[in-house]
């Protein structure tokens, strides 16, 4: 009796269909979040890889694109996507990737994140200009999130920002000379600390490593939009 | 039957794998089933504790020992105030030497723990219901170190067996209870008869492990004296709790020196969704008119885009107008359950479309099956943009909307597009609860549903259903006596349905706005499976207050139990008033008042709290001029519902949602009419409140 019950409401459910296109959508997608939970209970735990620069890119991969565009990569570098511009709302641009995440930057600093679960709703910040001409900078951070009920979870932080003499990194095959700031914030539960890799010199940011959120994480931006001729 | 038992097994395998029994757990402000006891109240084993769960929190436990087992469905009502319904197997009665009882319970906690002192709470156990758990009880507990609780009380009905004493309050006799009929309030009972202390101490290990002991005051006697129990040799029960998250506990337990017992305890808390903001995908940004093509655009073509663009996003586009200074859509929300956002994305879609002379949008909401226009919400243009990515961006734009009814009617641009029939073919599972023979019964089959609109507002539905499987038809006890049988009947459709095919209903549905605060509806056909006839409801709703006015009417014949055209000479007429009301807080209440199926006069009153991403929980009664004897057992109607957001399960976008009524005894007093939810006009109008749209604001740029 189990078995045909269990049989026949699998069949049943594999033939089922509608009409309507929102319906057979939502099925769909359905089908695609089991079929993940599925590859992801039998999939082996990734191994943790924590340095940073192993981002390689070429400027011939570069060239193939025909409109700005940024890299984010996860801090291990497995989980990378490549986001093109289609906001600009007063200078602050918002990056969406082919599966529908967003970010969006005050130039450079990720300001709110669309499309994760614990997405960085808005934040409260210090001028950009500010803080990376400034040699140190203290002030107060808040990362605004919402939460399951649709309320915000505030978090505040006590940040320091300060610039680190200049180096070189590599990008796209090209050796910059970068000045670091260094941002440091905690509170009682957490602290991150982001990197903002500045062109020499200037307020533009190449690369970053920011903090996103407790479940989130940091996330590392590659501007390509600095090396592409459009 | 070995393949499906190896897959059974592995499945049960990669579950437990899962949970990461090595890992720290975290604990969790929103779960905790490790203060749950065997009745799925805050306690240690059988008796209580002081303490409360998390706010919110709903649990399914159950517990086996001795020939009892107890199902329990409970709920973190308030911050201190916990219910539970439960449905339990007692060992002695006529039931193949068992009886089948329902009960619910309430406890209260008075005081936390603070400096030196205790914890206080008390709790009425089976305060509605036979009687058989019946009890009690004042506790106090207080920690030493984070490791050990203690906990101590005094209790009255089954609490007091052993080591007895006078009432502290004096009143020494408690009265009988009607154990046969059930479903009553006794209050006269409450607090009444001799006392017994009771006593619990419990240690936490861990994080995993607890171990506890209870000196406890219950003498089972029922269960005791019955060869299905067991037999109490100690006052004495023994358990150890381990929780592998705080969503789930097991705990083993030795119950009065002589049964051995398991309970598994669930909770999940919908404030805790686990996909907190939501997985969709990020709405279109903004990109300011000087970035745009500045390009001079026909109504049309905006129009096109603007279509193609919002049905990306899941909202269907009706109609768009342009004015000098504003534009006017129509729009149909088929896929957010959070109206706010679908506000958001509407508007995202109209910044990026239409002509920057357009400074105001005005936003329709044309409800997807009526085709009535709802509500009308407008914004400035300007603030919308300039707030995309302020930190109090909500906030400040709230202060440029309005929302209000719409004063169109209903959408009447509609075009036939050969798109006038909709259907769907899927399973579906029918459940019956709290039958004695076999608790659960239910049919798993497939469905057929269809729609045909014949003009924007009127429309024939209906559904076919085909029984696969299942044991509803197999239901040995009959209707009740004493009123017209309007429900209690219910057991014949199943069972001579069978496994046939039949017709669940099917119905020409005529819908009506005759002014921008009225709603209407006229059914006629097989409006469900039980009865035929017409309906006609009509709503007041003004979207800016929090309460409407509803008025439902019906004449109805009863069907023939073959589910097909047929029907019998039985006929009924209903009229109710409902008065409903969202009040501040999260609570909805509602009551109706008038005639019933079955001719009996009376009221429902039903409460619920609503949580902010569309959870539901409540719970109805219905008294009515029907005596309680002749109603039958449980005395009246009653019963709790439940409804989840499929979204937040999933955290895709999604209005789909799954409700359940928990109705303890099947009667025919104060019977309604049960047709598809969708035909009850307030709750798809009532959708697009301002208090709901404000409540949930902030999902706005989400």
């Amino acid at each position: 009796m189990i078995l045909k019950m269990f049989i026949l409401s699998f069949v049943v459910f594999l033939i089922s269909c509608s009409s309507d296109d929102i319906v057979k959508k939502e099925r769909k997608e359905l089908y695609g979040i089991y079929r993940d939970l599925a590859k992801k209970s039998f999939e082996a735990v990734p191994a943790e890889s924590s340095s940073r620069g192993d981002i390689r890119k070429t400027r011939r991969w570069l060239s193939k694109f025909n409109q700005p565009i940024v890299l984010i990569s996860s801090t291990d570098f497995k989980n990378q996507a490549t986001l093109i511009a289609l906001g600009n709302n007063k200078e602050k641009l918002t990056w969406v990737s082919a599966d529908g995440i967003s970010l969006a930057y005050d130039q450079g600093i990720l300001i709110a994140t669309r499309g994760y679960s614990q997405d960085l709703y808005s934040l409260k910040y210090k001028s950009p200009e500010d803080l990376f001409k400034s040699p140190t900078a203290f002030y107060n951070k808040v990362h605004r999130y919402l939460n399951g009920e649709n309320r915000y979870d505030d978090i505040t932080f006590e940040c320091k920002g300060k610039k680190i003499p200049s180096k070189t990194i590599q990008i796209l095959e090209l050796e910059l000379t970068i000045d670091r700031v260094i941002e440091k914030c905690e509170n009682e539960h957490y602290s991150y600390k982001n990197e903002y890799d500045l062109l020499a010199g200037t307020t533009i940011v190449i690369v970053s490593k920011q903090w996103i959120s407790p479940s989130n994480q940091y996330f590392l931006t590659y501007n390509m939009y600095a090396f592409q001729k459009i | 039957m070995g393949f499906i038992r190896c897959l059974v097994f592995a499945s049960f395998a990669a579950s437990i794998i899962n949970f990461n029994l090595t890992q720290k757990i975290i604990a969790s402000e929103f779960e905790d089933t490790i203060s749950m006891n065997s009745f799925g109240m805050p306690g240690d084993i059988d008796l209580p504790l002081a303490t409360n769960l998390p706010d919110g929190q709903f649990s399914v436990s159950s517990s086996v020992f001795g020939g009892t087992i107890r199902v329990n469905l409970s709920f973190q009502i308030l911050e201190n105030l916990t219910g539970a319904f439960r449905y339990a197997r007692v060992p002695g009665g006529g039931y193949n030497g068992y009886t089948w009882d329902r009960s619910f319970d309430l406890h209260y906690l008075m005081f936390k723990e603070k400096y030196i002192f205790p914890s206080v709470a008390f709790g009425l156990r089976d305060f509605i219901g036979t009687g058989i758990y019946s009890g009690e009880y004042f506790v106090m507990t207080r920690s030493f170190g984070p490791k050990l609780k203690i906990s101590g009380g005094v209790g009255w009905g089954r609490f007091a067996g052993k080591n007895t004493f006078n009432n502290i309050f004096g009143r020494n006799n408690r009265g009988y209870r009607d154990v046969g009929r059930g479903g009553t309030l006794v209050f006269d009972n409450i607090f009444s008869g001799e006392n017994s202390p009771f006593f619990s101490a419990s240690y936490r290990v861990n994080e995993r492990w607890q171990i506890i002991s209870e000196f406890s005051s219950d003498v089972y006697s029922r269960e005791t004296s019955s060869p299905k129990g067991f037999n109490r040799k100690s006052d004495i029960n023994l358990g150890i709790k381990y929780s592998f998250d705080p969503t789930l506990t097991v705990m083993a337990t030795l119950m009065n020196g002589d049964a051995l017992g398991l309970t598994v305890n669930l909770g999940i808390n919908p404030k805790n969704s686990p996909y907190q903001s939501g997985t969709e995908p990020a709405p279109m940004p903004i990109l300011q008119t000087k970035y745009r093509s500045q390009d001079p655009k026909s109504e049309k073509e905006i129009m096109t885009e603007s279509r193609r663009l919002l049905a990306l996003e899941g909202i269907e586009l009706k109609a768009l107008k342009l004015f000098q200074n504003h534009v006017e859509v129509g729009i149909v929300n088929r896929r957010y359950l959070n109206v706010s956002q679908m506000i958001g994305r509407v508007a995202r879609i109209l910044s990026l479309t239409t002509p920057s002379s357009a400074k105001e949008f005005q936003i329709n909401v044309i409800e997807f099956k009526s085709n009535l226009v709802v509500s009308e919400i407008t914004m400035s243009r300007e603030s919308f943009e300039e707030n995309e990515l302020k930190f109090d961006g909500p906030e400040n734009l709230l202060g440029s909307v309005t929302i209000s009814n719409s004063n169109k009617l209903f959408f009447d641009h509609y075009k036939k597009k050969g798109n006038d029939l909709s259907w769907s073919f899927y399973p579906y599972l029918d459940v019956m609860l709290f039958d004695p023979d076999s608790p659960i019964r239910y049919h798993i089959g497939a469905e057929l549903s269809g729609r045909y609109k014949i003009t924007p507002l009127t429309s024939i539905s209906g559904s076919l259903r085909k029984p696969i499987t299942g044991i509803m038809d197999e239901v040995k006890r009959g209707p009740k006596s004493g009123l017209p049988n309007v429900r209690s009947d219910f057991m014949y459709y199943h069972r001579d349905i069978g496994s046939n095919l039949f017709i669940n209903f099917l119905t020409l549905d005529q819908y009506l706005k005759p002014a921008p605060y009225l709603y209407a509806v006229v059914n006629v056909g097989l409006l469900e499976l039980m009865h035929a006839g017409i309906r006609a409801e009509i709503i007041w709703k003004n979207n800016q207050k929090p309460y409407g006015f509803g008025l439902d009417a019906a004449k109805v014949q009863k069907r023939d139990t073959l589910g097909n055209f047929n029907l019998k000479n039985e006929h009924y007429s209903t009229y109710l008033a409902s008065i409903y009301y969202d009040l501040p807080k999260d609570w909805i209440v509602k009551l109706d008042f008038g005639k019933y199926l079955a001719g009996d006069l009376g009221s429902t009153l039903s409460i619920k709290r609503s949580f902010n991403n569309g959870w539901e929980f409540g719970a109805y009664a219905t008294l009515t001029d029907v005596p309680f004897s002749t109603f039958g057992e449980g005395s009246f109607e009653k019963g709790l519902t439940i409804k989840a957001p499929i979204t937040w399960f999933t955290g895709k976008k999604s209005k789909a949602v799954a409700n359940a009524v928990i109705r303890p005894i099947t009667g025919d007093g104060g019977a309604k009419l049960n047709l598809s939810k969708d035909k009850y006009l307030y709750n798809t109008i009532s959708e697009y409140d301002t208090k709901k749209i404000h409540d949930n604001w902030k999902r706005v740029f989400r």
